[in-house]
């Protein structure tokens, strides 16, 4: 039987858009300082540590975790690093869970860590063409690359063949609605890239297009930056829990899922996201949720693009896929809903360091199950060309 | 027939040695000018025959399963996993398809595209086919726009005249936009057919109130272009950035000067302009810089027009320093 496994300790250091200030190395260490010490323990206490970094161009290294390992004091101990994609992080913390629930440690560190603003244009003297340029690596080297794929024009595709499908959801001025106000929730977020923009639905209608559907205030922004969480098995967690006073969020849900590449008969059914469908269904028969739209009090979700937010959503079964706009017009995610959606800011406020996001999410999650006294919280991570990787958990309260 | 003359990376996207000193919060840091890379002599192994067709015979191959009869195309499998592994056989497949979904288009693209775009990049089930083969697509007609290609829409493989065996040797415009025989000919070559080049816009005889509309518009994109200067996020948007802009409009013509950093507006004709900007009613470019509406969007939807697409660079910037100013007053 396997054990039980809980967060017991979580940080974030500041996501900005740029750390001139610090390399990749010092940020893995910061979160591993500040992680440890939220969960009263020493780094020798940890048995395993598991890295989260998605793309070894923007650390401009292959391997990119092994300076790190003495850097951080696991030296000696057991290192593996998870990169799949967007959905680096939440994978990353299904595969802790899966050693620590085996019984093969007592604790795990879970280190998510960025650096992707280092790539610079310098035709157009500025960071972002080239960031994109280095994500552009990771699309379909035989056939895509070189038509200019990018993740965003990979996600539109997606999000325009829901469209197609549903031509009266993913209005304008719902989704402009939704990203302004997620720009309100980053107030409380004091390690957000944009804590301090705050924009009127109407600023997001009149920002510019990046790829048709996309706005620019309805994208994600890249970010540089780090987090960690301390897991550990039951009697460990409880322990730890004792110590700290604070209680163990339980990870009692986790689901994954990866898509096929390809579009056509047979391949990825363009207009849905069934990463999303499958892994938040296997997370939910795992925590023996029957009914989400009733069990699920908070959504941290990887949004990339505000319609995939809403996407994600319907697939998650917590709004009706085709009326995924009724988030805004029905008010469920409104404040005083039925779901506390993105209380980061995520990552389209807090800011998108890949590996480290969805570890970001988690650490939110956490904190916001135990300030509001909610039962559960789901963590989700999108990842791939086509929205094709999925990894989520449900954390639950005490 | 292939471009081997070009260099694999072209020489204006490599930096020139060098490092400089940031100072934050007192502290110095090193920059430096910095570059990973690597060649290759790649094998297209098993997906040669298909890139060999594009190249040399303007032929699109796929791949059949000989149990189920599915055809993929582009061929990426010798073996179907849906049917135990049975082996496929290649199989040349229409020109003429349909786009799966309504495709997206880049506006802003990444550094290696920037001279690309706009472009939508799609995928066509092509008669024969069972599945969908990414491609850029393109109208004949000038800026592609949201609405001009969408799902099942029906479009034609064009084969660029110089090709390299690579999947960019092709792409897909409208069939609706070619003539019958364009369409009903294999292997159309991208030179035989008809492009609409950049024709800069007529501007009419200004009546007074276009003269009066110039000078309102005028004193407000001055105030604008005054507070972008004194603001230092808006100024970070154009380091390093030089170009000297032309704007036309009915009622008058004047400069926008961009030069590290620094943005001001002239009352002079530029003659040997990086590019010209042509707004039939100023407001629109008065509106786009005060924040009231992307330049972006407005030269997408043919308020403005620019005579170099490579120029969205520019006008990307022009509308973050938009922002920026919006964003430092709050």
């Amino acid at each position: 039987m396997s054990k039980r496994v809980g967060i017991v300790g979580a940080a974030v250091t500041p996501f900005k858009a740029k750390w001139n200030e610090k390399t990749y190395y010092e940020l893995a260490q910061m979160a591993t300082r500040e992680v440890v010490k939220d969960a009263k323990i020493s780094i020798k206490d940890v048995d395993s540590v598991f890295y989260a970094i998605y793309n070894d161009i923007f650390e401009r290294t292959c391997i990119p975790e092994h300076p790190l390992q003495g850097l951080i004091g696991m030296q000696d101990k057991f290192g593996m690093r998870v990169s799949t994609g967007g959905a680096t992080g939440a994978y990353t913390i299904s595969a802790a869970h899966a050693y620590l629930a085996a019984g093969r440690f007592k604790t795990a560190l879970v280190l998510g860590v960025e650096k992707c603003t280092d790539c610079f244009d310098f035709l157009s003297m500025s960071a972002t063409p080239e960031v994109i340029k280095t994500i552009g690596w990771s699309g379909d080297s035989f056939f895509e690359q070189q038509l200019g794929w990018t993740a965003a024009d990979s996600y539109a595709e997606v999000v325009l063949a829901y469209m197609d499908e549903h031509p009266k959801d993913l209005k304008p001025q719902v989704t402009a609605k939704i990203s302004s106000l997620l720009s309100q929730y980053v107030k409380n977020n004091k390690f957000a890239q944009r804590q301090h923009d705050q924009v009127t639905p109407q600023e997001v209608m009149n920002s510019r297009l990046i790829v048709y559907p996309f706005k620019e205030l309805e994208i994600c922004v890249y970010t540089e930056g780090a987090a960690a969480l301390i897991l550990a098995e039951e009697d460990t967690a409880k322990a730890i829990s004792k110590n700290t006073g604070k209680p163990v969020i339980w990870i009692t849900g986790l689901g994954e899922a990866n898509e096929h590449s390809f579009a056509g008969k047979k391949q990825k059914v363009m207009p849905r996201i069934m990463s999303d469908y499958l892994a938040s269904h296997r997370a939910y028969k795992m925590a023996g949720i029957k009914n989400p739209m009733k069990s699920i009090d908070i959504v941290e979700l990887h949004d990339a693009f505000v319609h995939q937010l809403e996407i994600t959503m319907s697939e998650f079964d917590l709004v009706p896929r085709g009326n995924a706009d009724a988030l805004i017009d029905d008010g469920l995610m409104l404040p005083g809903g039925e779901y506390l959606v993105n209380p980061c800011g995520g990552l389209i406020y807090c800011g998108h360091a890949v590996g480290a996001s969805n570890v970001m999410s988690a650490w939110s999650a956490r904190n916001e199950l135990i300030k509001r006294k909610k039962k559960t919280a789901l963590v989700h991570g999108t990842g791939s060309t086509i929205a094709q990787y999925t990894a989520v958990c449900i954390l639950e309260h005490d | 027939m292939a471009k081997m003359k070009e260099k694999v990376i072209a020489p204006e996207y490599i930096p020139e040695k060098g490092s400089h000193v940031l100072t934050i919060d007192k502290e110095k840091y090193l920059i430096v000018n910095d570059a990973m890379y690597t060649f290759y002599q790649r094998s297209k192994g098993e997906f040669s025959p298909f890139f060999l067709g594009i190249r040399d015979d303007k032929k699109i191959l796929g791949c059949k399963c000989t149990k189920c009869g599915l055809v993929r195309c582009p061929p990426f499998l010798t073996h179907c996993p849906d049917c135990n592994f049975a082996p496929t056989k290649i199989v040349e497949v229409g020109q003429v398809g349909k786009m799966l979904s309504t495709p997206p288009i880049t506006y802003f693209a990444n550094s290696l595209f920037l001279k690309m775009a706009p472009y939508g990049r799609g995928r066509v089930v092509l008669q024969g086919a069972d599945t969908a083969l990414s491609v850029n697509v393109y109208t004949t007609t000038g800026i592609l726009a949201p609405g001009i290609i969408k799902k099942g829409t029906e479009v034609k493989v064009v084969f660029r005249d110089e090709r390299n065996g690579e999947i960019s040797d092709i792409f897909c415009v409208p069939t609706k936009e070619l003539t019958k025989a364009q369409v009903a000919k294999k292997g159309l070559l991208a030179s035989q057919i008809n492009w609409e080049g950049a024709v800069e816009p007529d501007l009419k005889k200004p009546t007074a109130a276009d003269k009066a509309a110039y000078g309102k518009a005028l004193k407000e994109i001055k105030s604008v272009i005054k507070l972008m200067n004194q603001t230092e996020r808006a100024r970070k948007d154009i380091a390093g950035w030089k170009r000297d802009i032309k704007v036309k409009t009915t009622g008058g013509e004047f400069a926008i000067i961009i030069n590290n950093g620094d943005i001001k507006l002239e009352e002079k004709k530029l003659t040997k302009p990086d590019f010209v900007v042509v707004a039939r009613d100023p407001k629109v470019l008065a509106d786009g810089l005060a924040y009231r509406g992307a330049i972006t969007d407005s030269i997408i939807m043919k308020r403005l027009w620019i005579s170099k697409n490579i120029e969205f660079t520019t006008i990307f910037k022009l509308d973050r320093m938009a922002r920026s100013v919006a964003r430092s007053k709050k």
